[in-house]
């Protein structure tokens, strides 16, 4: 018998379950793998991420009435960003909250990717005011993952740079991978996955700290129509947990499905 | 807990570039076979044949984790523990090969100080790992960190040991240590080599943590007021 149940009670009270009713919802999660003959495990996933998904399920009101954005997580005021003579942008100006998808749309070469960096800290901005939740995942447009490595291995490098014990990370990692329809292999380097599976496991890394902000740049290249169908609707899910996500986007049809649009193309920056 | 993850992965990363490793692993043994007639000789420029495979090495690991990096810091990860894992894993990667020649030289050499060449090769081999860092730090673009490299390498063989610019070349250290070796010369050869090797190894050793502090460095914003809509 694995530990399960107790990590996942464990998570539950410090989540803020009382005791009594994180027993409960033990006992009553263990009986609903034990009716499928599946370790829980297997059957949920980590206790810790169950946990979380269980206790926002419990907290969200209804699924008919939208929930109500959070508190800020990305604030910018009159953004700026001059190579040498060049101005890429100036004054952009965009507020997301929790609960909240941004999309950052314009024409090549307008400064999309170079505003994404600045939100993460990557690149300097050369004016303006920026204030941003500490916790970010950043998703780039290709590249950010070492070649020799397998998708298990990412997931241990980077849940050691959050300070993940290797095997959590490495759960949680094939958790997430399971919600964009992957599988990741033990064996294969990175290399040797196509475009489309790299960028899963782009976003899986991007997503595998439990971030508050989500930056994305056009990560789903490479995707089939499936995969396409599976990000927008992981895009919501992170709406819905209460997340905000910033995703750079030239696919002018998915603009219905965020709340804000900030064109950088022609007037070089202001939010709609 | 960082740099021992990242030490792990770059080594098994290492480890699977087989061809390229295979060649980085046989390029000393040239250099040895070269001039195996003469001890000193053999033994100096193996040391600067491995000194050669580890730097290069390290340079193209530094290389091809140049996209990881940045996200490995937003994630949370220190510049310390990137920088410093990847370290350990090339210093390491550099001991055992200094090793494995080591008894090769044991076997096919007669030499008295024979732990002193131990010693030229163990050094040789740790401040390869950080100085093949350094180049690759400075020149990020492969082919030029290569270029970078062969041309101080052949300085290094080409120059007067003893004048002027051989000292300044990375690797003096060996040849002093060498000569004390195998020559019979005096301790103050000894404390010249180790005293050089010290302050090469922490030349690199800074200058490269210093290089990516600041290229990995991260904006700090502040968290937004909490304001609800």
């Amino acid at each position: 018998m694995s530990d399960w149940p107790l990590r996942f009670e464990a998570e539950l009270v410090r989540l803020g379950v009382q005791p009594e009713r994180a027993r409960q919802l033990g006992a009553e999660t263990t009986a609903q793998a034990g009716e499928h003959a599946a370790d829980p495990d297997r059957f949920f996933g980590p206790a810790h991420l169950y946990a979380r998904h269980l206790v926002a399920e419990l907290q969200s009101p209804t699924a008919a009435v939208p929930s109500l954005p959070g508190p800020v997580m990305l604030r910018l005021a009159g953004v700026s960003k001059r190579y040498r003579r060049r101005e890429v942008f100036s004054g952009v100006d965009l507020t997301v909250r929790g609960g909240e998808v941004a999309a950052i749309v314009g024409a090549n070469g307008c400064g999309k990717s170079t505003l994404l960096r600045i939100c993460a800290g990557l690149t300097r901005p050369t004016g303006g005011d920026i204030r941003r939740a500490r916790r970010v995942g950043f998703v780039p447009q290709d590249g950010g993952t070492a070649g020799w490595l397998t998708a298990e291995e990412h997931f241990t490098l980077f849940g050691a740079a959050a300070g993940m014990a290797p095997r959590k990370a490495r759960s949680t990692g094939t958790h997430l991978a399971s919600r964009l329809a992957w599988r990741p292999g033990h064996r294969q380097p990175v290399q040797e996955l196509s475009g489309g599976t790299r960028q899963k496991l782009n976003l899986v890394l991007g997503e595998l700290h439990g971030p508050d902000l989500l930056l994305l740049d056009e990560p789903y290249q490479g995707f089939d129509q499936g995969s396409y169908l599976d990000f927008w609707r992981q895009v919501r899910e992170w709406r819905d947990a209460g997340r905000a996500v910033v995703v750079v986007t030239h696919l002018l049809h998915e603009l219905e499905n965020v709340d804000h649009v900030l064109d950088l193309g022609a007037h070089g920056g202001g939010d709609r | 807990m960082t740099a021992l993850t990242v030490a792990g992965l770059s080594a098994r990363e290492v480890g699977r570039r087989r061809t390229a490793l295979l060649l980085v692993i046989s390029l000393p043994l040239w250099f040895y076979l070269v001039r195996r007639d003469l001890t000193g000789q053999s033994t100096r420029m193996l040391t600067l044949g491995i000194a050669w495979a580890v730097s290069t090495l390290t340079l193209f690991v530094v290389n091809a984790a140049r996209g990881v990096d940045p996200r490995l810091r937003l994630s949370g990860a220190s510049v310390a523990g990137i920088i410093g894992g990847r370290l350990i894993a090339m210093s390491g990667f550099g001991l055992l090969l200094a090793g494995g020649y080591l008894i090769l030289v044991g076997v096919d050499q007669d030499i008295d100080r024979f732990w002193a060449i131990g010693l030229m090769m163990g050094i040789t081999a740790l401040i390869a790992a950080p100085f093949g860092s350094l180049v690759g730090a400075l020149l990020p673009r492969e082919l030029e960190g290569a270029l970078a490299l062969l041309s101080v390498c052949a300085v290094q063989m080409l120059a007067d040991p003893a004048g002027t610019i051989a000292k300044f070349m990375p690797f003096w250290s060996a040849r002093e240590i060498g000569t004390y070796a195998v020559d019979g010369g005096g301790t103050d050869l000894l404390w010249r080599g180790l005293a050089h090797a010290g302050a090469v190894w922490l030349l690199c050793t800074g200058g490269t943590l210093a290089v990516f502090a600041y290229r990995l460095r991260l904006a700090r914003y502040p968290e937004p007021v909490l304001e609800r809509a």
